[in-house]
């Protein structure tokens, strides 16, 4: 507890040789697999204490780049240092990092108390120590009593705190998870994430998390990174990405959006889509210039709708006309499919309690603010997650 | 009755372990409390006695089953060493896609007759032959190789007729363990040593024992191999109990050789056992670690907030040593 403790409080104090204990720098990272590029380039900082998730779905380069903090592969180029220190060419067993793996690979011959034990034993600790260190482990878990089982005889959560006592008992600079809650099921999953993030709050180690699931993420990280074929889309915490996504591929990955696709005008600030102008804040930077090709996204939970009484005359903008074509009880949310034409539908999402009484068929008509509004150039392809609208030409 | 669709299913084996083992085997028994009748019997049971155990334990058996032992431990030892790092290399270093080739190449040995491959030995060892002018030619060795017809010769054949035994079933075992298992150990600070000596080569333990065993026992019963490359000094038991058996006609004396034999097997195996267990206690009591029941809790115990979702905490503990 003492190591954490000072690396916190001392996260402000400039470079002595302590203090940086807990930071991981990746600097132009390259991995390949043959021909494949993993990791394509890769800088990252994460600063001592903090709970980072990368994000992104498989095949992204997340885990390869865990692997490699690890030490379980070597980066073709670039650097990576732990604690300020480089570990080009350091193995895994010399690194001062420990691992939660995907699944949990407890050793089945050994009980979980001496799952736990492992790493202590091979620093020779003595082994009135390691008893000591090994029931608080367990009682950081909540596994205490299991002590003596073996991991066969554990359920699949229970195995989940196993491995990570046995990695958090050595007091690393750096816990990384390797999906760790994927096998666990719904309920059990989010509370583990709330534990998860106490404890990491509590012992002040830094977290380094993959994942695919954006729910994980958000409820749980400091900042984010958000993947894509190798390199970090943006680099945020959860507000931002959420509020301000870099790309459509993040506004995509994280939560739904609806895109509209359609040419450039009014200086940059709106798309002009064949089912609706979508008109953005004049305040975005670097806008896209006047008559290129543009998408407008808008999450379904700022989509306003309501039946459509004046028929369709009015042509106001950020607002579509269409017909209800499907209505889905989510429990706080109730969402409705609107079909606006031949290759364009959107999805407007409200709260259960204050949503309108709509039926299939109706016709409506949704709106949305201007501040809700996202703009993209054309050619940014949002080609993964969320729901993404056919392309309108 | 619930089972019966389940011992139905066993019924074949059963079957066939009756009629083809236990049946002769117990004949074998038989046999050997009885003697031989005169110059035409093969055997007679009307009287019944250790007579032919005792014989069969006479000083010039003695020495065989003496020589029979050594080849077996030792033809079993070597195999292990030499298999095992073979078996580790292919499973867990060799890359994936010549696995089934290097496999291939293991068996192959298995596709020839395996008198014929050991008479080849034969060949290759015998003093005139190429490898002995080989090694005369390059200065290695002076006078013809002395190599034939001596144990070095027999383990030799041993080795190289059973080391498929060996290495199969450990390959399969460290194929198993392959992966995050052995990534977790190294994670946690274990170097290579360490990660084989106390993950790598425990889970591999069924391996191990299933290649000693698959070599032992048939090496054991094996004749041809230490005949062909042993010469007078390749004398083994199961030589003996064929000759008994088909030379003498003294099938009494055969059964109860083979009765020693199989009670050799089976003290060597229990002996070998016990020795590795031995060994091995104070490491493994050194990584034991056993934490007991935990102190009584000052409050009621707080319930694990996600696994009591699932059953109540109190009859969870039983049910699991239930199960």
């Amino acid at each position: 507890m003492t190591s954490a403790a000072t690396s916190e409080t001392m996260t402000e104090a400039p470079a002595a040789a302590g203090d940086q204990r807990g930071t991981v720098v990746l600097n132009d990272v390259i991995k390949r697999y043959g021909d494949a590029l993993a990791v394509d380039r890769m800088s990252l900082t994460v600063q001592a204490g903090e709970f980072i998730s990368l994000l992104g779905p498989s095949g992204c380069g997340k885990t390869t780049t865990l692997r490699m903090i690890a030490g379980f592969e070597q980066p073709d180029a670039g650097e990576i240092t732990i604690s300020g220190r480089s570990v080009q060419g350091t193995p895994p067993y010399r690194r001062d990092v420990n691992t939660v793996f995907q699944a949990y690979a407890l050793f089945p011959h050994m009980s979980v108390a001496e799952n736990v034990a492992y790493g202590l034993q091979q620093r020779r600790t003595p082994k009135a120590a390691i008893r000591e260190q090994v029931s608080e482990a367990l009682d950081l878990v909540q596994m205490r009593r299991f002590a003596d089982r073996k991991p066969t005889q554990l359920s699949g959560g229970q195995q989940q705190r196993v491995a990570l006592a046995r990695a958090l008992v050595n007091r690393p600079a750096v816990l990384l998870l390797d999906e760790p809650l994927g096998a666990l099921d719904r309920q059990l999953r989010e509370e583990m994430q709330l534990e998860l993030k106490l404890l990491q709050s509590r012992l002040g180690i830094t977290f380094v998390f993959v994942t695919h699931d954006q729910g994980e993420a958000l409820s749980m990280s400091d900042r984010i990174a958000i993947m894509r074929a190798g390199r970090i889309e943006q680099l945020a915490d959860a507000d931002t990405i959420y509020a301000r996504p870099a790309s459509a591929y993040v506004a995509a990955f994280v939560g739904q959006q609806n895109f509209f696709r359609g040419t450039v005008v009014e200086h940059g600030s709106a798309v002009d889509s064949p089912h609706a102008l979508v008109r953005g804040m004049r305040s975005e930077p670097g806008g896209l210039p006047e008559g290129a090709a543009g998408q407008a996204a808008v999450r379904p939970e700022f989509v306003q709708i309501a039946p459509d009484a004046a028929g369709g005359a009015s042509d106001a903008a950020n607002t579509a006309r269409g017909t209800l074509i499907g209505v889905a009880h989510l429990g706080e949310t109730m969402q409705y499919l609107v079909r606006l034409g031949e290759d364009q539908s959107l999805i407007a999402r409200r709260p259960t309690p204050d949503a309108p009484e709509l039926s299939v068929g109706d016709a409506v008509v949704c709106s949305w603010n201007a501040e809700s509004v996202l703009l993209f150039p054309a050619d940014d392809d949002p080609s993964s997650g969320g729901y993404v609208a056919p392309p309108t030409d | 009755m619930r089972r019966s669709p389940g011992f139905a299913l066993a019924v074949p084996a059963w079957a066939w372990l009756v009629i083809f083992f236990v049946a002769p085997v117990a004949m074998v028994v038989w046999f050997s409390f009885g003697y031989k009748p005169g110059i035409f019997g093969t055997h007679a049971n009307d009287v019944l006695s250790f007579d032919r155990y005792v014989e069969a334990l006479s000083p010039t058996f003695f020495a065989t089953f003496q020589n029979t032992l050594w080849v077996g431990v030792a033809g079993t030892l070597l195999c292990l060493v030499i298999g095992l790092p073979v078996a580790y290399w292919m499973a867990v270093k060799a890359p994936p896609s010549r696995r089934g080739l290097l496999l291939a190449l293991v068996m192959v040995p298995f596709w020839t007759n395996f008198l014929v491959r050991t008479i080849g030995w034969q060949v290759i060892l015998a003093p005139e032959g190429w490898l002995s002018s080989l090694l005369q030619g390059i200065g290695l060795t002076n006078g013809p190789l002395d190599l034939l017809y001596t144990r070095g010769a027999v383990l030799l054949g041993v080795v190289y007729n059973y080391l498929p035994l060996m290495i199969l079933p450990l390959f399969v075992a460290f194929d198993r363990v392959n992966g995050p298992l052995r990534e977790a150990s190294k994670d946690l600070g274990a170097g290579r040593w360490r990660t084989f000596a106390r993950v790598t080569l425990p889970l591999a333990r069924p391996g191990v024992i299933a290649g000693v065993l698959l070599v032992f026992i048939p090496l054991m019963g094996d004749y041809i191999t230490a005949t062909v490359l042993g010469g007078a000094k390749g004398n083994m038991v199961g030589q003996l109990v064929a000759s008994q058996f088909q030379t003498a006609q003294n099938w009494a004396l055969g059964s109860a050789m083979a009765m020693l034999l199989i009670i050799v097997i089976v003290l060597t195996v229990a002996a070998g056992a016990l020795v590795v267990w031995i060994v091995s206690l104070p490491f493994r009591a050194r990584h034991r670690l056993v934490l007991g029941d935990p102190p009584a809790p000052p409050s009621p115990p707080v319930p694990g907030p996600s696994d009591t979702s699932a059953t109540p905490a109190g009859p969870r503990e039983t049910q699991e040593v239930a199960a």
